[in-house]
């Protein structure tokens, strides 16, 4: 029988009684078994830590580890270490893997990795074979053996009869589908936001016109096949827009944001900093403000890390031969308080779980303890120290943040920065 | 001020009005060398210099080589299209094995945007951007704006339209740039489809009728249409190009005042503009080009003497 107290915790859990309170949480077995204003137990392992906050574990809807095929930019067992010690207690992993999870096999294999880690690994399938975008991956299959959501990654489902097919066919099954903000034919090799910067600097922009296009595709098409559709990483103006009139008009559609977008803009593109390439790539001041509106209305429902280790050979490079992403984990509860506060912050870190069908675990007596330690006012410049993914690209280097994550406590597991 | 303030030629963004006087005046002394019986000086005699070449050149690449042949530099060439070195090896290392053989300098063409300010980030040289991708090709813009300075006196207060593919072009983007900090006026005129969506909030305006363009200027830059640089189809056929964006002579001669024409080469007669156009007095292309090598041979001294200067 383990035994764990947590002293002083400020609790932050909008859906908790003890919100916004200072309490001591004892934890047994795994299970939430009394909080109060002082709690003595000499069995108890004691955890004291300055500032302590505690709130429900932190999900993030998009994250990539590169295992199987691409261990050179990440591991699974590192990258659920990442994510612990980042105050991650659930993720979902892209398909965009070599091969490409895109059958039960993929997906068994991913959910034998998670097996016994603290933090809960969701394997997100492909929406088609190999993600070409031609043919239906067996989305059921996938589903039975655990996967939360089908989507192909970053490449936008171009045939727009094969999206409707999936949104029809997933329903059988309440299947979740994620479509790719991005019409290929506007967005062509466009390498950056299309604007100022990029006629500055002669890179090959992505005008917001092609998120735009997209998404209005694709709210027409939910609109006719009924469905249930996430639409990840909105990253414009027009884009938020779209999503608050179709939730208006009663779809079934929800959408992420990167923590990148939100915080950044392309005015960091000046010295073609290759950290700065992202999908969607980081877009105008005005953009951020819509999105930041947009998470505080509702209208996007959570943010994202949108983590993508990639090896520095793919990154030390030619801008254009570059490859889009960034790591996300380590750095996205530090840029995102910085930017929204901490009440916001938790909440936008929690609130997708119920859309990809994952279970919340209130910080109640009698719940399960699946949680997040961290201190909101832990002010630090993020640096290569600060990054424990086996890739270093992080397009959050040098912003100067406040709040870091003490670690986890998941799966009857206690993960503690040292 | 007798030094430049960079010890790269990244791009005319990352240099002030004053380095481009500096460098005018330098061409100044080295347009009276090269006129002279013996073209040649001594003044880079102990400094070696790698043309990296990674997109095809004629005209920039001899423009550079006499340039730091008539400055006494050792020179070694390297070309290499940009896929047989995609094939294997990276860029920084193909640019540090051949500094490992005591290179000083650089001069570099590249397809990709900014390929030089990422070397400039990784190598221990002194570079000159000779053009990478869309982004900037800073001695065009420089002779360019000698050109201009050369034929009109001042480059200040003077309207300058660039006409044709601005979307593609690394010239017209140097030459904005440029002109902009000379105190010059930037209008570009060309089919909207070649035209970046955001150009006027750099400072410059666009006009989409070439007439309308060419009463108001002083001076029309003419670029090439990059035909090899476009990958998909930005207007229907060439003559339909030529029909609204060509200059010919009697669309010069009914302007009722006498402009002056460039072309950055190599021309397409007939195209952007016909014949008797690029070879009437009104064109200064071949002054142009004998400008080109003492800008070249400005830039390369001023840049050497910096490197003999933080050796000091």
């Amino acid at each position: 029988m383990s035994l764990l107290l947590l002293k002083s915790a400020t609790i932050v859990d909008a859906a908790s009684k003890h919100h916004l309170k200072k309490r001591d949480i004892l934890i047994e077995n795994g299970v939430i078994r009394k909080i109060g204003a002082s709690i003595k137990n000499e069995k108890a392992k004691t955890v004291t830590l300055e500032n302590l906050h505690v709130s429900q574990g932190w999900f993030d809807s998009s994250v990539s580890f590169g295992e199987p095929g691409l261990e050179e930019r990440e591991t699974i067992s590192n990258g659920l270490r990442t994510a612990a010690h980042s105050g991650f207690t659930a993720v979902a992993v892209n398909p965009n893997t070599n091969p490409v999870n895109d059958s039960k096999a993929g997906v068994q294999f991913l959910m034998a990795k998670g097996e016994g880690n603290p933090v809960n690994l969701y394997p997100v399938g492909a929406l088609t074979v190999r993600s070409e975008g031609v043919d239906l991956a067996e989305l059921y299959d996938m589903h039975s053996e655990g996967a939360i959501a089908f989507g192909d990654y970053k490449h936008p489902v171009e045939n727009a009869n094969l999206l409707k097919i999936a949104l029809q066919y997933a329903q059988n099954f309440g299947g979740l589908v994620q479509s790719m903000p991005m019409e290929p034919s506007v967005a062509r090799k466009g390498v950056v936001n299309e604007h100022v910067n990029s006629t500055l600097l002669g890179l090959k922009g992505i005008p917001s016109l092609a998120e735009e296009l997209q998404i209005t595709r694709d709210l027409y098409l939910l609109e006719y096949t009924g469905g249930k559709l996430h639409i990840p990483t909105v990253s414009t103006r027009a884009g938020v827009k779209l999503v608050r009139e179709a939730k208006k008009k009663g779809l079934d559609v929800t959408c992420s944001v990167s923590v990148s977008n939100l915080v950044l803009t392309d005015d960091r593109l000046e010295d073609f900093d290759t950290n700065y390439k992202l999908l969607p790539p980081l877009r105008t001041e005005s953009d951020r403000k819509a999105l930041l509106k947009g998470l505080k209305d509702g209208t996007i429902d959570g943010v994202t890390s949108d983590h993508n280790p990639i090896d520095i050979e793919n990154k030390k490079t030619e801008f254009d031969h570059a490859m889009f992403g960034s790591i996300g984990l380590e750095s996205c509860f530090g840029a995102l308080n910085s930017e929204i506060g901490t009440e916001a912050s938790v909440a936008a870190l929690v609130a997708l779980k119920d859309r990809f069908g994952i279970d919340s675990n209130l910080i109640e007596e009698g719940s399960t303890a699946e949680l997040t330690l961290f201190n909101p006012d832990h002010d630090y410049v993020f640096s290569e120290e600060n990054i424990l993914s086996a890739s270093k690209n992080s397009a959050f280097l040098g912003v100067r943040m406040k709040g870091k994550a003490y670690g986890i406590y998941s799966n009857k597991k206690l993960v503690l920065n040292s | 001020m007798s030094e430049l303030s960079v010890n790269h030629l990244l791009g005319i963004k990352y240099i002030s009005e004053a380095d481009i006087h500096l460098i005018f005046e330098t061409a100044d002394h080295f347009k009276e060398v090269i006129n002279r019986p013996i073209k040649k000086v001594p003044s880079l005699r102990d400094i070696t210099i790698a043309n990296l070449f990674f997109e095809n050149s004629t005209r920039t690449r001899l423009s550079f080589e006499l340039a730091e042949k008539r400055l006494s530099a050792d020179v070694i060439n390297f070309s290499a299209a940009s896929s047989s070195v995609k094939k294997g090896e990276t860029l920084i290392d193909t640019v540090n094995n051949i500094l490992s053989m005591k290179v000083d300098m650089v001069v570099m063409r590249h397809p990709n945007p900014g390929a030089g300010v990422f070397l400039s980030k990784h190598i221990n040289a002194s570079i000159v951007n000779a053009g990478d991708g869309a982004h900037e090709h800073p001695t065009q813009a420089l002779l360019d704006c000698y050109s201009i300075r050369e034929r009109l006196k001042d480059v200040a207060g003077k309207k300058v339209v660039i006409v044709g593919d601005i979307l593609h072009s690394r010239v017209a983007l140097s030459n904005i740039f440029a002109l902009q900090k000379l105190g010059a006026e930037v209008k570009v005129c060309g089919p909207k489809t070649l035209i970046p969506k955001y150009i006027e909030r750099i400072g410059v305006s666009y006009e989409k009728n070439l007439r309308s363009a060419l009463e108001w200027c002083d001076v029309a830059n003419m670029l090439r249409v990059q035909n090899e640089r476009m990958d998909i189809s930005y207007f229907p056929s060439t003559r339909e190009y030529t029909q609204q964006y060509g200059v010919n002579k009697a669309l010069l001669d009914s302007l009722g005042k006498e402009i002056v024409v460039m072309h950055p080469g190599p021309i397409n007669r007939g195209v952007e503009i016909t014949s008797d156009v690029a070879d009437s007095k009104q064109a200064i292309i071949l002054e142009q080009v004998q400008n080109g090598v003492a800008i070249r041979m400005a830039v390369l001294y001023l840049l050497a003497s910096k490197i003999q200067h933080n050796e000091n």
